[in-house]
């Protein structure tokens, strides 16, 4: 019921603005605020009596009998503190909304509610099924976001966005029938039960396939270099509070996705291609951090910084190990803050400047103190200054990565040592620190050159009261992520050894998916040759003729 | 040879749709100008009694048996495809007085015309002899060209009309030509005798050429590539309330026919497979339809044009599911039950908008005519990109449910993996045409100002559709429990 209404309450509130006169501004910002805080309030429940390595709160209701499909949610360590981050960051975005957005207020709000909505039902569904609706769902939101309150080149990026989305994700739902009906081959149960399809081992080149599929939609979300391109489009042309939604949480899909499904489900293909997607990851980083370098536009600078960033997360996945994974998921959670706050940052100077120029800058500190700090705080985060939330995320994650030799012993020889690429990768740290220093140095030091910048306002009591929290969560994890670390390590530690366990199972190309867990002769050898046939010849007349 | 009036009982929706048709045509030439408004009312009510009297007798249809000496059937699969031509015609009828008299052209044979159509398609819906299924098809077909030369001042109704008579007396031509040939190689019309002698004939070059010109005249009634070239012509030259009729009844009414001749009279593995059997060639047709059908959907700037494409991909993803009957079995018939419910009402909605958005005698059909319709008309705005979202397959709309159902049945052997891959690469092709629409509603700025189409029954019928896609999209329980049933129709 708790996560039910968790996920429901947007999109309750949604239909409420509707409701609401759309000349009234006010009250509509006031009221979708409310509701975000309603939501964030009830999320926060879920922390009571939890246990992380399994589901808590869990919600089962038959949605489609026939197909077996049920309306289940359940919150876990690997999900718990993403949708706390989601549920923290919408009150935020909305009060950062507050004076930047000026037309279409009333929809605005309701597709912020509504995208809320999804968010949340993709991180806390497990059913596959459910899990794809939200999926989708929260696609159409964001496209309108980047398309009504988006810069000049808005079309092109919000139709580039949904595009190498549905790319992924079509393929998905593809994949995820597949295993759905593997899944009765075996069992002879129709089901989309998270669980019930975590057992299911395909055999190697089924689950090349559809790892495949479900990587590729991940990827692109995450996003991974080569799909990295739909990214700074729709993060320079996405209104702040949309900058800040894609990067602190749409983009978590890709990685949470990786995770909880493509890794645990196909777990062969993965250490086949756990090179690949390492180097792919290593490669990210540093190609991002090289291209955030050379950027003008200081809102593309932040958004190829993500590509880096989010090229750790891929990278301690990739070589999982609990330290590594455990490293990634704090990654996830520290970029949420960090960048988002960055996204923030940006936004209140293009409201008082309307430019994102980096040369327009310089000399800021002396005349905004306030905005001074707030942005001294989250360009250190998102360097990884030891103390701030950068910093443990990527340190476990190169921690883990370094160790990681001993799992990956025989590697194709295609793909770089895993040493070498966490060595590699180290140098995106630095790399990271040029950028952002470079950033930080143009915008606020130096001389107050342009005279255009003498007369801008310091943050408002409103700026700075949104910006507040999240520089005490940009510390909290810094300090002390203990916090965090204790919901995350037992999930992933479960995660890990589960993937074992299922790796112990063989299965041959062309036999039918075994269950893990079940008795040892499996399936019952008579279904068998029923199955093997291609088709049963019907009866020569039909009964319905007669 | 004793008949019995109790089978009538079987017809009665059918027969009762006929008389009504024949009371409007009389009301039409001797009632005066003014009482012509309760036309559509009448037309209205005379489909609904149709509906009512579908529903009753599903309970008597539980086994489904035949009537008239093996001539038309009745089973749950004939009424709920009997119940899709109720509803696509009750929608088309809502949107077609305000439509004729903005754009000057009362005609009132129209409700006639339309009944009499919907009757044509019920005789196929139940049809189980080549000789109904014939008269079923002309019966649909004649009224069919009328209704999309009716208007009348308009040189591209007379052009659609003209392309789609001659094409379609063609394909007729081939119909009845394979029919003959299976006359001669069976020695019945009746397709359960078909059935019964498929394993003899399946090698005579007569029945295979004979069953390949049917399916032939099928492909073109069902507009598939590459017979479809009459269709974008004669769905942007009528009308556009028949244009809606045609790409959902007429439609669903070829796949109803296609369906039960798969799965009936030519449902031995035999005829399926190799290079002449009816999967292996559908599945190839499938592959064509979606991808030359959303190719060409994403080069128009005619928003009925896009549409007209787009029911044609539509037929391809419909193709997947009739090629599905032939690995999974019979109860591959449920998903596209489904799945024509769930674009009945969607692309019935769509061309309602298309047909709201234009009075007067100006059609506005070009995508820039629709710019910035979010803002100044939200309601029909919305409805249209429900529309558009459940025509890409973007949940929770009914058309992503239907796209699941249909894939689900098609992934149950591994064989047609390939077919479902091809189909979604074409889902994500033509997203970007149904998102160019809402993308022109309400990324950008107000054009020319819209002067639609007001009248009740035009909201009425847009508000029903839109309801009906979120509705079967979201609570899909019970329409999927009615599809099953209509699917194995034991």
């Amino acid at each position: 019921m708790l996560l039910t209404l968790t996920t429901f309450i947007p999109l309750f509130g949604a239909l409420l603005c509707l409701l609401l006169p759309k000349e009234e501004e006010g009250l509509l910002k006031g009221f979708a605020f409310t509701i975000s805080l309603i939501t964030f309030a009830t999320s926060l429940f879920m922390l009571g009596d939890f246990d992380p390595t399994r589901w808590n709160h869990v919600v089962d209701k038959e949605w489609v009998a026939a197909f077996g499909i049920h309306f289940k949610l359940g919150v876990d360590g690997i999900s718990l503190w993403l949708v706390l981050l989601t549920t923290f960051l919408v009150p935020i975005v909305l009060c950062a909304s507050w004076s930047s957005i000026n037309k279409k207020m009333r929809e605005f709000v309701v597709t912020m509610l509504i995208l809320e909505t999804g968010m949340i039902g993709t991180f806390l569904a497990t059913d596959l099924f459910v899990f794809y609706v939200f999926w989708e769902v929260m696609l159409i939101p964001m496209y309108f976001i980047i398309g009504i309150w988006g810069g000049d080149r808005k079309l092109y990026a919000a139709i580039k966005f949904v595009l190498y989305t549905m790319v992924g994700s079509l393929l998905m739902i593809v994949a995820i029938i597949y295993l759905y009906i593997r899944n009765h081959d075996a069992t002879g149960l129709w089901s989309f039960d998270y669980d019930t399809l975590l057992k299911v081992v395909l055999s190697p080149k089924e689950q090349l396939l559809c790892f495949g599929a479900f990587a590729l939609a991940f990827c692109i979300k995450v996003p991974l270099f080569p799909f990295h391109t739909w990214l700074p489009d729709a993060h320079v042309e996405a209104p702040t509070a949309g900058s800040v939604i894609l990067a602190s949480v749409l983009l978590k899909f890709g990685t949470y996705g990786l995770l909880r499904y493509a890794i645990p489900f196909f777990p062969d293909a993965f250490v086949r291609c756990a090179p690949l997607l390492n180097t792919l990851a290593v490669i990210g980083i540093i190609y991002g951090s090289l291209v955030a370098f050379a950027q003008k536009d200081v809102k593309k600078l932040i958004a190829y910084s993500s590509v880096a960033h989010l090229g750790f997360v891929v990278l301690g996945l990739g070589m999982w190990n609990v330290k590594a994974v455990d490293g990634a998921m704090i990654v996830n959670l520290a970029h949420g803050i960090s960048t988002g706050g960055l996204f923030l940052c940006i936004g209140v100077i293009y409201e008082r400047r309307h430019t994102r120029k980096l040369e327009e800058f310089g000399g800021l500190a002396t005349i905004m103190p306030r905005y001074f700090g707030v942005f001294m705080v989250m360009t250190l985060a998102s360097v990884g200054l030891p103390g701030t939330s950068g910093f443990v995320g990527e340190f476990l994650t190169l921690v883990g990565s370094f160790d990681a030799y001993k799992h990956w012993g025989q590697l194709c020889i295609l793909f770089p040592h895993p040493k070498a690429l966490t060595g590699v990768a180290t140098l995106g740290v630095i790399l990271s620190a040029v950028y952002m220093l470079f950033l930080f140095q143009k915008m606020m030091f130096g001389p107050l050159s342009n005279p255009r910048n003498r007369s801008l306002r310091d943050l408002s009591a409103r700026e700075c009261a949104y910006f507040a929290p999240m520089i005490v969560m940009a510390l909290w994890i810094g300090i002390y992520p203990n916090t965090f670390l204790s919901d995350i390590d037992p999930a992933v530690q479960k995660t890990v050894t589960e993937m074992t366990t299922k790796r112990q199972v063989m299965v041959a190309d062309g036999e039918l998916p075994k269950i893990v867990g079940a008795p040892a002769p499996a399936p019952s050898p008579s279904l068998e040759p029923a199955r093997q046939q291609e088709m049963p010849p019907l009866p020569p007349s039909h009964p319905e003729l007669h | 040879m004793d008949f019995d009036f109790t089978q009538f009982s079987s017809v009665l929706p059918l027969t009762a749709l006929t008389v009504a048709g024949c009371v409007l045509l009389l009301l039409e030439a001797f009632g005066s100008g003014r009482q012509r408004a309760y036309l559509m009312p009448l037309t209205l009510a005379s489909l609904g009694v149709a509906l009512v009297l579908e529903l009753l007798s599903w309970g008597d249809a539980t086994l489904g048996y035949t009537t008239f000496h093996g001539l038309l059937a009745l089973d749950r699969f004939s009424i709920v495809f009997n119940c899709i031509f109720l509803i696509g015609a009750a929608l088309t009828v809502m949107l077609s007085p305000a439509f004729m008299r903005e754009h000057h052209f009362e005609f009132g044979e129209f409700y006639s015309l339309v009944l009499f159509a919907t009757v044509g398609m019920m005789i196929l819906a139940q049809a189980t002899d080549l000789v109904t299924i014939f008269l079923g098809i002309e019966t649909m077909s004649i009224a069919v060209y009328v209704l999309t030369g009716s208007f009348r001042h308009s040189p591209k109704s007379a052009e659609g009309a003209m392309k789609y008579f001659m094409v379609g007396a063609f394909a007729t031509s081939i119909l009845l030509y394979g029919m003959a040939l299976i006359y001669g190689a069976v020695g019945s019309t009746a397709l359960a005798e078909i059935a019964r002698q498929a394993p003899h004939v399946s090698q005579a070059p007569l029945f295979i050429v004979g069953f390949l010109l049917l399916l032939v005249a099928l492909g073109f009634k069902i507009s598939a590539v590459p017979f479809h070239m009459w269709a974008p012509d004669a769905y942007e030259g009528a009308p556009t309330p028949v244009t809606a009729f045609m790409a959902t009844t007429v439609k669903a009414a070829a796949f109803a026919t296609l369906i039960r001749l798969v799965s009936t009279a030519f449902s031995r593995t035999e005829l399926a497979y190799g290079s002449s059997g009816w999967a292996s060639i559908l599945s190839w047709l499938a592959v064509l339809t979606m991808t030359i059908g959303n190719l060409g959907a994403l080069r128009q700037d005619n928003v009925k044009r896009m549409l007209a494409y787009s029911s044609i991909a539509h037929a391809g993803y419909l193709l997947v599911g009739v090629v599905a009957i032939a690995v999974v079995g019979v109860e591959a018939r449920g998903p596209l039950v489904y799945y024509l419910v769930a674009y009945t009402f969607t692309t019935a909605g769509a061309f309602g908008v298309v047909a709201w958005i234009g009075s007067r005698g100006d059609e506005r059909l070009m995508i820039d005519d629709w710019a910035g319709l979010g803002s100044r008309h939200p309601g029909v705005a919305l409805a249209m990109t429900i529309f558009m979202l459940s025509l890409g397959g973007i949940p929770p709309t009914a058309g992503f449910f239907g796209k699941f159902y249909v894939f689900r049945a098609a992934l149950e052997k591994p064989t047609l993996i390939w077919l479902v891959v091809i189909a979604v690469l074409n889902s994500v092709v033509s997203v970007f045409y149904y998102l160019r629409v809402v993308t022109a509603m309400y990324f950008r700025e107000v054009g020319r100002e819209a002067k639609p189409l007001r009248a009740t029954s035009v909201s009425a019928a847009l508000l029903i559709a839109a309801v009906g896609v979120l509705l079967i999209g979201i609570l899909p329980t019970w329409l999927v429990d009615v599809a099953n049933a209509a699917g194995f129709a034991q």
